[in-house]
């Protein structure tokens, strides 16, 4: 009896302690899909104030006049912004590394190229006498004026539209190239401009002219802000966004960076660049203007212009005229 | 005199009045009931010594499945800690160091221009394929928080890899919407793939400290129970005694002996646990971490390295944050100086080298900025490819190799604490069968006289 009282105890023991805990439960997970934002996409963009009655009675095509002729290269006047660039021994320029055809980062060699790189180089040469004497610092729409302003850079040379507004924040060069906004769609969508966008996601860099012009159209599009013009790009690839709606210049360059998009409807703005200067420094204001006139005269204005831009017409147009307001 | 087993039978233990009880109260000509036969039979000595030895057996084997069970349950925290929750939180660091360093080498292979070099282009392939391998291992071993993360890295790594290779087929092309791309892959591994993988991280040291705690808990339950058992035992074998005029029964005086060896053993085992658990996390797993915080902090910094590069003049984001890190690096009093005042002797000589390497790193950085700030950017780039690259690799592995080192650390004292309770369960099932064979049979015996 106490065998068996014994080897009961045992297999209790035994069975009780192979009690195992173990859950087999698989996990329950959710996950989200869809193509991620590039980096500082905003949709929809915030309203853009639209800078209620700001100056809009000024010619925003007229500049500061240059002087008869240009100083020598390194022979800059003392004392004024030209001989502090001098004596630093660069030109920082504020581009763009996001604009293909005009300020854009050469994959195959790492390089800045562009037309706007090309004009910025223009001035750089004309201060030193070699073009390479030049410092960029890509800045995107929303931060060039700043960048002017606090002296970061001594010029901006990034598709820029001159407007009474920012007349009021910067001086502006001359004008050296008009575009005018139109709209970038895929192939084949059937959309023929900004009227069949109502209501559909348009695309266009942050702090840009292009990006209120979406937001005031009359068809109500759903603008969708971005850092950099390629980020529009990427967004109508990867199907964020309707279409990319801004200068029909950089549309060009995006449109050549994909053979399944083209540049649809009819300019319906006039957007005139120019290169952004402090505006305590009207002596480069003058400067750079006498540059850009010797750049229209002599030639190197055609000259880029077919480098850089054949994509936007095969008959190269004569360079925008220069307007002054003294 | 010491007299265990000499059976006295000339006097009746129990006094006759109680015994005869039991029958005057049974009612004269009716069955007793089941309760008044059990009242009757307590109220009989052999009766009682049932009672008592149900008592016991109950008690003592209640305080054997505790000991038993508990045993078993640290034994098995223990082993998971050296053979699941180590090589886990391993992965988990692998896995964040693998994603880090692909973004760094794909934005770095981006910098240089025209084709990538192979030697990136490589790096970025043994990432990807490391990521992978420490996504599976985890995928087995973590649940809950964890295998949320997890879903999240798996179904975005792919987009992450997708968007890479876009961006590359494009710059091959000339085209600069490549870079926008790498952008937005860049972006994808910062907002959603790195904290992710830190969440994989934290899950899976959640689970070690837990592991950790449960290995080495005290098994008071048992100790408490076993001390009940003692206390039950010395009452019974005094009643005994009293009734029998004999001091000693051997059966219950062997159960007394189990029993106290049970809770000693209990007692000492875990404290053996818990002193090489203590070991294992201030010279393992804690400086571990220390550790693990650093090598990923640099990553971040190589990358914003690279990013301030590729964002030309637009990146002082980056450059403020690469100047942070490096600072809560190698500052006095630093992240650095924190892990070289926890050295654990076998991170030494690794030690040595980190600290170096972040020196040479930090210098190279300066002169990277210099070449940047003054126009260089080309010379920017190569030191940035070059030297800067190759003092950060130095770095990196420095410190994966006193990670490596003080993880081994870890596992052994790990492995120790399990030491403590190998057999356990064993022993304490053995001893349980023990106090319960000793009761029965001495119990028995005396109940044995009665008959």
């Amino acid at each position: 009896m106490n065998k068996r009282l014994v080897l009961g105890t045992l297999l209790l023991t035994a069975v009780l302690a192979g009690c195992a805990t173990g859950d087999g439960g698989l996990p329950d997970v959710r996950v989200g899909a869809g193509a991620p934002l590039p980096v500082g996409a905003q949709d929809p963009a915030p309203s853009a104030s639209a800078a209620p009655g700001a100056a809009q009675n000024c010619d925003p095509r007229a500049s500061l006049r240059p002087p008869a002729s240009l100083p020598a290269a390194n022979g800059m006047p003392s004392g004024g912004t030209l001989a502090a660039i001098q004596a630093r021994g660069k030109l920082i320029a504020g581009v763009d590394q996001n604009s293909y055809r005009f300020g854009f980062r050469d994959p195959l060699t790492g390089e800045l190229s562009g037309f706007d790189i090309d004009i910025a180089k223009q001035v750089a040469k004309a201060i030193f006498g070699d073009e390479n004497k030049i410092q960029y610092k890509t800045v995107t729409s929303a931060t060039r004026i700043d960048a002017v302003r606090n002296g970061e850079v001594d010029l901006v040379v990034e598709t820029m539209t001159m407007n009474c507004e920012r007349w009021q924040q910067v001086s502006f060069s001359s004008e050296y190239f008009t575009a005018g906004q139109r709209v970038l769609v895929h192939r084949g969508s059937g959309i023929t401009g900004m009227d069949g966008l109502a209501g559909k996601k348009v695309c266009a860099a942050a702090g840009s002219t292009s990006i209120r012009n979406i937001a005031a159209h009359a068809a109500r599009p759903v603008p969708v802000a971005v850092a950099g013009w390629t980020d529009c790009l990427v967004m109508l690839q990867q199907g964020q966004v309707e279409a990319v709606s801004t200068d029909d210049s950089i549309l060009a360059g995006l449109a050549a960076q994909d053979p399944n998009t083209e540049v649809v409807g009819d300019a319906f703005t006039v957007e005139p660049y120019g290169i952004a200067i402090r505006k305590e420094n009207a002596d480069l204001v003058r400067f750079v203007n006498g540059v850009l006139e010797n750049v229209r005269t002599d030639g190197t204005w055609t000259r880029l212009y077919r480098t850089w831009l054949t994509a936007l017409s095969t008959d190269t147009p004569t360079p925008p005229p220069a307007k002054y307001q003294d | 005199m010491v007299t265990t087993e000499s059976p006295v039978r000339t006097a009746s233990p129990v006094p006759a009045p109680e015994r005869s009880a039991a029958v005057v109260h049974a009612p004269a000509g009716r069955a007793p009931t089941v309760r008044g036969r059990l009242t009757a039979s307590l109220r009989h000595t052999p009766g009682r010594l049932a009672l008592w030895m149900t008592v016991l057996v109950a008690l003592a084997l209640l305080a054997g499945v505790a000991a038993v069970t508990g045993v078993r349950q640290r034994a098995a925290h223990l082993d998971a800690l050296a053979d699941r929750n180590g090589p886990l939180t391993v992965a988990s660091l692998d896995l964040y160091r693998a994603l880090s360093d692909a973004d760094a080498t794909a934005a770095s292979a981006f910098l240089s221009g025209g084709l990538e070099p192979a030697a990136l282009r490589d790096r970025y392939q043994a990432d990807i394929a490391e990521s992978g391998r420490a996504l599976t291992v985890l995928g087995a071993g973590l649940d809950g928080d964890g295998a949320q993360h997890l879903a999240v890295l798996n179904s975005r790594l792919p987009v992450y890899t997708g968007l890479i290779e876009t961006a590359r087929s494009l710059n091959r092309q000339g085209l600069p919407v490549g870079a926008a791309y790498l952008r937005e892959a860049n972006g994808l591994m910062r907002a959603e793939l790195l904290p992710a993988a830190q969440g994989v991280y934290d899950a899976a040291a959640a689970d070690l400290r837990d592991s950790r705690s449960g290995g080495g808990a005290a098994p008071w339950l048992a100790v408490l129970l076993c001390l009940g058992v003692i206390a039950a035992l010395v009452v019974v074998q005094r009643r005994l005694a009293a009734l029998t005029n004999r001091v000693f029964n051997a059966g219950l005086l062997v159960a007394t002996g189990a029993a106290v060896l049970l809770t000693l053993w209990l007692g000492v085992s875990a404290v053996a646990a818990g002193v090489s658990l203590n070991a294992g996390r201030e010279q393992g797993s804690d400086q571990v971490d220390r550790m693990a915080q650093v090598r990923i902090d640099a990553l971040q910094a190589r990358t914003d390295e690279a990013l301030t590069l590729v964002a030309r003049g637009g990146g002082a984001a980056f450059e403020t944050h690469y100047a942070e890190t490096l600072d809560g690096i190698t500052r006095d009093g630093g992240a650095l100086d924190e892990i070289r005042a926890h050295a654990t002797g076998v991170d030494d000589p690794h030690l040595a080298v980190v600290d170096r390497a972040a020196d040479a790193w930090l210098a190279a950085h300066r002169d990277v900025r210099t070449r940047d700030g003054g126009g260089d950017y080309t010379g920017a780039v190569e030191v940035t490819l070059g030297g800067a690259a190759s003092e950060f690799a130095a770095f990196d592995s420095a410190l994966g190799a006193a990670i490596t080192a003080d993880s081994d650390v870890f596992a052994a004292r790990a492995d120790d604490a399990g030491g403590a309770l190998r057999f356990g369960d064993l022993g304490a099932g053995a001893l349980t069968a023990a106090m319960i064979a000793g009761i029965v049979i001495g119990v028995q015996r005396r109940r044995a006289e009665y008959r």
